[in-house]
């Protein structure tokens, strides 16, 4: 699979509560709804103006702080294609991943592109395209990726469970 | 090579030998939700089975009304009855509702977690139960929905690091102090990914209370859990309320002598000061001598991180010797995590004393780590806190809000401005 998009770049330890303010958690449940209020209190513009296709480049500990998985899903509804970043905070990884939402991790795309730039992302020859350099990004560890075959945690645990 | 702690605990709930860095599936022994996110775990749920599912085990799961407790809204109310209603129909009797507390609070005091449990949460600060020697994780709702189904769930077994307390600290210096000198040296991502255990002398002759201030912030700092084994007056007590497997528990998963660490890192506790997070994050951390002055429009004492007893008593003990008097131009909130903390509050006569020097005194809840219900900060006002976070926006958009111990934001209330409690009590 490739997918092409625009960046929209951000620093280290970006929080939850900045990707899907904690105030909407209780009152909305709508998964569409979620996705207009994505990044609301770190970035107006992306909130207004981020596109299917988009792609987030981060530096380390992205998605750090509260377990809300709904910071995943507001991006994932949003049409975020992936997001790139050094690290992510472990309780995100598992939320993007039970969201099907690609999660690349690299450290060197962040010197090579601004916001607006277009990146291009080849998930399987694990290659990124970006101002006019290739960089390589690692697989899913082997675990993880059987669950992503599965098409997810609860598809894997349904099919275990002789219930799918 | 020996094994460390999360290393033992994993082992006996995946049921094999576990390796540093691979992927396994353990057991549940708690899979909760709170009202925050529970309502989602319970929809995913039913949408995933048609309605037609039933949970794996009805007596490991446990929800708790903590956060907006009691409901403000109607939107919050609808969401609440959504969890009741799933948990009648499925038979799950551990439903604390909005007269508890703080979840994992509660089911501390109620005798359900043992050290070794493996127990999820929609709380990213479950981890908390660290301070028992619990693996308690806060996830999102698929991992919680996917858990009800088959009672388990899949980790990393995850590097560990240890860290040495020693020492007795100074008047007016605290367990809250040292651990956010702690976020200050690792820093927001400085433990993603992986255990800490906590050991040396200042770590044996802490309170529970003090244990589940520093694992409860190791979330600040990306971690997966921060493990103190139970010893002494916290063994007893957690004996006496989860029962007497405990005491084999706790030598089932004792680390190793040889146990791998990736990092020993040492404290000497008696060094410390009295510290602060500064706006906006955990780890801008600062003396408090050094932001001293700086005028503040309300104080909060409670939270999940500073809420117990021990917490409310040191604030307690500020506001005695500064006379029963808090500074006019603050408001100051106080939160207990639990009823069991508040009725002790009350039946020691702190309450009256409270109310007496102008202080809000409320229901056991987390709801003042939110914007969303009493206490929220209007843009431009100054917080201080002993709450976990202080990301931008999160108890009230424009606001701004300083991390501090119990001591140190009471004698903030008294004096109207940032102070150093060292001024009022040594």
């Amino acid at each position: 699979m490739k997918i092409k998009g625009r960046v929209w770049k951000y620093g280290d330890d970006v929080n939850t509560d900045v990707i899907f303010a904690g105030k909407y958690t209780y009152t909305i449940k709508d998964r569409a709804e979620m996705a207009k209020y994505a990044l609301e209190d770190l970035d107006a513009d992306f909130t207004k103006n981020a596109h299917a296709g988009d792609i987030i480049v981060a530096g380390k500990n992205w998605g750090c702080g509260s377990s809300r998985e709904q910071a995943a899903i507001c991006l994932k509804e949003r049409g975020i294609g992936a997001i790139i970043a050094r690290s992510f905070a472990r309780i995100h990884y598992r939320n993007c991943l039970n969201e099907g939402l690609p999660i690349i991790i690299s450290s060197e795309i962040q010197a090579l592109v601004e916001k607006g730039d277009e990146v291009e992302i080849d998930f399987d020859a694990g290659e990124i395209t970006a101002g006019g350099k290739k960089i390589k990004f690692p697989p899913y560890p082997e675990f993880v990726q059987g669950l992503v075959n599965d098409g997810g945690l609860l598809p894997h645990v349904k099919k275990s469970l002789g219930l799918a | 090579m020996g094994k460390t702690m999360i290393m033992k605990i994993m082992e006996r709930a995946a049921h094999k030998e576990v390796h540093v860095g691979e992927r396994v599936w353990c057991d549940i022994d708690w899979s909760t939700a709170r009202d925050f996110g529970g309502a989602n775990c319970t929809l995913q749920f039913d949408e995933i089975t048609e309605k037609q599912g039933r949970v794996w085990d009805s007596d490991k799961i446990a929800f708790t009304f903590d956060l907006q407790a009691p409901s403000h809204s109607e939107k919050v109310s609808n969401n609440q009855k959504i969890i009741r209603e799933f948990a009648k129909r499925q038979g799950i009797k551990h439903v604390f509702d909005i007269n508890h507390g703080i979840g994992q609070h509660v089911l501390l005091e109620n005798g359900l977690v043992k050290p070794g449990d493996v127990i999820l949460g929609t709380d990213s600060h479950m981890n908390l139960l660290g301070g028992v020697a619990a693996f308690a994780t806060g996830v999102g709702n698929t991992d919680i929905a996917a858990s009800w189904l088959s009672g388990t769930n899949w980790f990393r077994v995850p590097e560990t690091m240890k860290i040495e307390a020693t020492g007795e600290f100074q008047c007016g210096v605290s367990m809250r102090d040292f651990l956010t000198r702690l976020v200050g040296d690792l820093g927001a991502g400085g433990l993603d990914f992986l255990a800490v255990e906590f050991a040396g002398d200042a770590i044996e002759r802490s309170t529970l209370a003090e244990r589940i201030t520093l694992c409860s912030m190791v979330t600040e700092m990306s971690g997966k859990i921060g493990l103190i084994l139970p010893n002494g007056p916290v063994l007893e007590w957690l004996a006496g309320r989860a029962g007497p497997e405990v005491r084999s528990r706790v030598a089932s998963i004792a680390p190793d002598a040889d146990a791998p660490y990736i990092e020993t890192r040492k404290y000497d506790v008696s060094k410390l000061e009295p510290l602060a997070s500064c706006p906006d994050a955990p780890d801008n951390v600062k003396t408090v001598r050094e932001i001293a002055g700086t005028p503040v429009d309300q104080v909060h004492i409670g939270s999940c991180s500073n809420g117990r007893f021990e917490d409310i008593a040191a604030a307690f003990a500020v506001l005695e010797k500064s006379g029963f008097k808090v500074s006019p131009s603050v408001r100051t909130i106080i939160t207990p995590a639990t009823n069991e903390v508040m009725r002790r509050c009350a039946s020691e006569g702190l309450i009256e004393k409270f109310l007496d020097a102008g202080i809000v005194f409320t229901n056991p809840t987390c709801a003042l780590c939110t914007a969303e219900h009493y206490g929220a900060l209007p843009g431009g006002d100054v917080g201080c806190s002993t709450t976990n976070r202080n990301f931008i926006g999160k108890v009230g958009k424009g606001s701004h809000t300083y991390l501090l111990s119990p001591m140190t934001a009471m004698a903030t209330a008294v004096k109207g401005v940032i102070t150093d409690p060292r001024d009022i009590i040594c």
